[in-house]
């Protein structure tokens, strides 16, 4: 009885987030659908075929799109891993101050950040690069991935590095075999969380980018501001393709718990 | 919040002159230009809403780009050119002058005036281009850009004229002047609404009943005046007042833009929709969105008529290809092409007698697409667009007295 129930709730909750998207595929093959018409007059790959080819330029930005993020959450986990274990398992002065910097871009209204660190891209020459964009993502990502990580590092148990080293295993050994199985799962929903904050940015990729680093949220809405449905839904479905290959791939992982990821042994 | 960011920007620019690279290509022959823009890379910043116009740009134009002279386009889709008047503005504030990151914007109006106010243009060097003598600059209305001289800093791209759009299928025999349109509104309550300025097009709308109010141009060509804006407003406001109730949703919400007003005409919720651009009315047929019934119109005491450009911006690394770039778009072949209606169906830029032969019969051959009235019809009854400063004074007035 109580799977079933939690089978009906999952599946509510599937059909709540799949529900929305059904209308997109509708509008990505629709021509002629016009209010109050319950199915369009024709069905055409027109849109679809615009979308793919390689003038619309959709295909490169998805490419281009692919490698900011991917790079974006790389940077983050070099950044944000170190950083979330001195956050999360040492109690040192100034601590709540780190937590609060690395908070403020996550606090703070994207808008105001924006013109000040464009003019910085610029003096710097990096606006209207794609390393401009990257670093200027890494901006809303490292609060993310820092503040993930320092949740997974709180209930990490130094204990099974040491026992570990004492056995003989170098630094990288011990990180390879010990630690990393232990942060897994968390460290790839942070990997994850990242991947999508910085996929789907659109201002701070406008301004720093100038409209030369062209990511597909920017394509997306200037498709969608000409009323242009067909086309914006077909992108839009490309758009959520990673998030759902993602999520498909690491859910299974993410649930799996490691030995040394448990309540503290010491306080 | 952009829009005021740029006037304290203009407000604390200091004058500049060109920069030495561009003093220098005007120092130059065509052939010259030419072979320094060879290889070159165009970074141009488009509005990017329109499927057939990226084909056009990023097939046509860029293959023969790379083709005949080894440059590369780079189509930059945006949504309002206003962000790149701003982003060239940031640029000279940070001390940009030789690598900015936009060679070509297509622009007009306000932002036109806002470039060249705060001197942000490469100017002086349209006389170079070989298709420039197809220009008829002797035309107010290419010579001027809303009411402000060009100057050789853009080259114009189409011309376009204000023009309604109805499903013929809906509303068999529309009014064709302003009086009957008004007169309409109110005898047929909800089915007709503008969007709110500053939307480009509602404000263009907003500019034809206040040509009527006034009782036609004449007393507006020229030089914002005060006395006739006050006069000219208050009966422009209270026409707009008195048909407010008869508009869709009794006129408490207005659509803010040309797109929200092209769904709600494309849903059947109102009867007219209307564009700069009647072309845009073809390409929304062929692309489904609208009824193959749609057809459209011009009123018999005229539309307005503006023209489109291509400017280069002052601190453009990549200014000889830009110029490749502007000069090939006035060729006859490009011309023609863009004008056909599979294409785009923009009307041209260039006076097209003075083309070759072959490219003269083949604008004789194009057939205009069914549901877009033709630019010679239109042209029988044109109204001169206004200076930018009415422009201004009108939405805001509109703002404080009618969408209050």
């Amino acid at each position: 009885m109580r799977a079933d129930l939690r089978t009906l709730a999952g599946l509510a909750l599937a059909g709540f987030l799949v529900l929305p998207l059904i209308p997109l595929v509708g509008w990505s093959v629709a021509q002629g659908w016009r209010f109050p018409d319950l199915l369009p007059d024709r069905i055409s790959a027109q849109a679809w075929t615009f979308a793919l080819s390689p003038q619309s330029g959709v295909l490169a930005s998805f490419a281009t799109t692919t490698l900011i993020a991917a790079t974006t959450t790389l940077l983050a986990i070099l950044i944000g891993l170190p950083a979330g274990r001195a956050l999360g398992m040492y109690r040192f002065r100034g601590r709540s101050l780190v937590l609060l910097l690395l908070l403020a871009p996550a606090l703070l209204p994207g808008i105001a950040v924006v013109f000040g660190l464009h003019g910085m891209m610029l003096r710097l020459g990096l606006a209207g690069t794609i390393p401009g964009v990257i670093l200027a993502h890494l901006v809303p990502v490292l609060p993310y991935m820092t503040l993930v990580m320092a949740a997974v590092f709180a209930r990490f148990d130094p204990a099974f590095e040491d026992q570990a080293r004492s056995l003989g295993a170098t630094p990288w050994q011990t990180f390879r075999t010990v630690t990393l199985p232990a942060i897994l799962p968390g460290l790839m929903i942070a990997a994850l969380f990242a991947f999508l904050v910085s996929w789907s940015q659109y201002l701070l990729t406008l301004s720093i980018g100038g409209g030369r680093v062209q990511t597909l949220p920017l394509l997306l809405f200037s498709f969608a501001s000409a009323g242009r449905n067909d086309i914006t839904a077909a992108i839009a479905l490309l758009y959520i393709l990673p998030g759902l290959l993602i999520l498909a791939v690491i859910a299974r992982r993410i649930t799996g718990r490691g030995a040394a990821l448990t309540e503290r042994l010491h306080p | 919040m952009l829009r005021s960011l740029a006037v304290v920007l203009l407000l604390s620019t200091a004058a500049l002159a060109d920069t030495p690279d561009g003093e220098a290509l005007k120092a130059m022959t065509w052939d010259q230009v030419v072979e320094q823009a060879r290889g070159g890379t165009v970074n141009w910043f488009m509005w990017g809403g329109s499927d057939t116009i990226n084909a056009y740009v990023s097939g046509y134009v860029a293959d023969r780009l790379r083709a005949d002279y080894d440059i590369t386009l780079n189509r930059v889709p945006i949504t309002d050119a206003a962000d790149i008047v701003n982003q060239v503005l940031s640029e000279k504030e940070a001390g940009v002058t030789d690598a900015g990151s936009v060679d070509l914007i297509w622009i007009n109006g306000e932002n036109f005036r806002s470039m060249k106010q705060a001197d942000l243009v490469f100017c002086g060097y349209t006389g170079l281009l070989p298709n420039d003598t197809l220009i008829n600059w002797d035309n107010p209305a290419i010579a001027n850009d809303f009411g402000v001289p060009v100057d050789g800093c853009e080259v114009p791209w189409n011309t376009v004229q204000f023009a309604f759009a109805h499903d013929s299928a809906v509303v068999s025999d529309p009014p064709r002047d302003m009086a009957s349109l008004l007169a309409w509104i109110k005898s047929n309550p909800g089915r007709f609404t503008y969007p709110a300025p500053p939307d480009f097009t509602g404000s263009a709308f907003l500019r034809h009943v206040f040509i009527h109010a006034a009782g036609g141009p004449d007393g507006l060509i020229g030089p914002f005046d005060q006395a006739t804006f006050d006069e000219t407003a208050t009966r422009t406001w209270a026409i707009l007042n008195e048909i407010e109730p008869f508009l869709w949703r009794e006129g408490a919400t207005y659509p803010t833009t040309v797109t929200q007003l092209n769904e709600l005409f494309a849903n059947g919720e109102i009867d007219f929709s209307f564009n700069y651009d009647p072309a845009q009315f073809g390409l929304a047929v062929q692309a489904g969105t609208w009824p193959d019934t749609t057809r459209s119109f011009g009123l018999t005491d005229g539309t307005i008529g503006n023209t489109n450009y291509t400017l280069i911006p002052f601190n453009s690394p990549n200014k000889a290809a830009a110029m490749v770039v502007q000069n090939l778009l006035l060729s006859g072949e490009a011309q023609l092409e863009k004008a056909k209606p599979e294409v785009w169906g923009a009307a041209p830029a260039i006076e097209v007698s003075r083309t070759p032969p072959a490219v003269q019969e083949g604008f004789a051959t194009i057939k205009t697409h069914p549901s877009v009235v033709p630019a010679a019809e239109l042209a029988k009854a044109a109204l001169p667009e206004l200076q930018a400063d009415w422009l201004t004074a009108i939405e805001k007035g509109w703002a404080a007295t009618v969408g209050n």
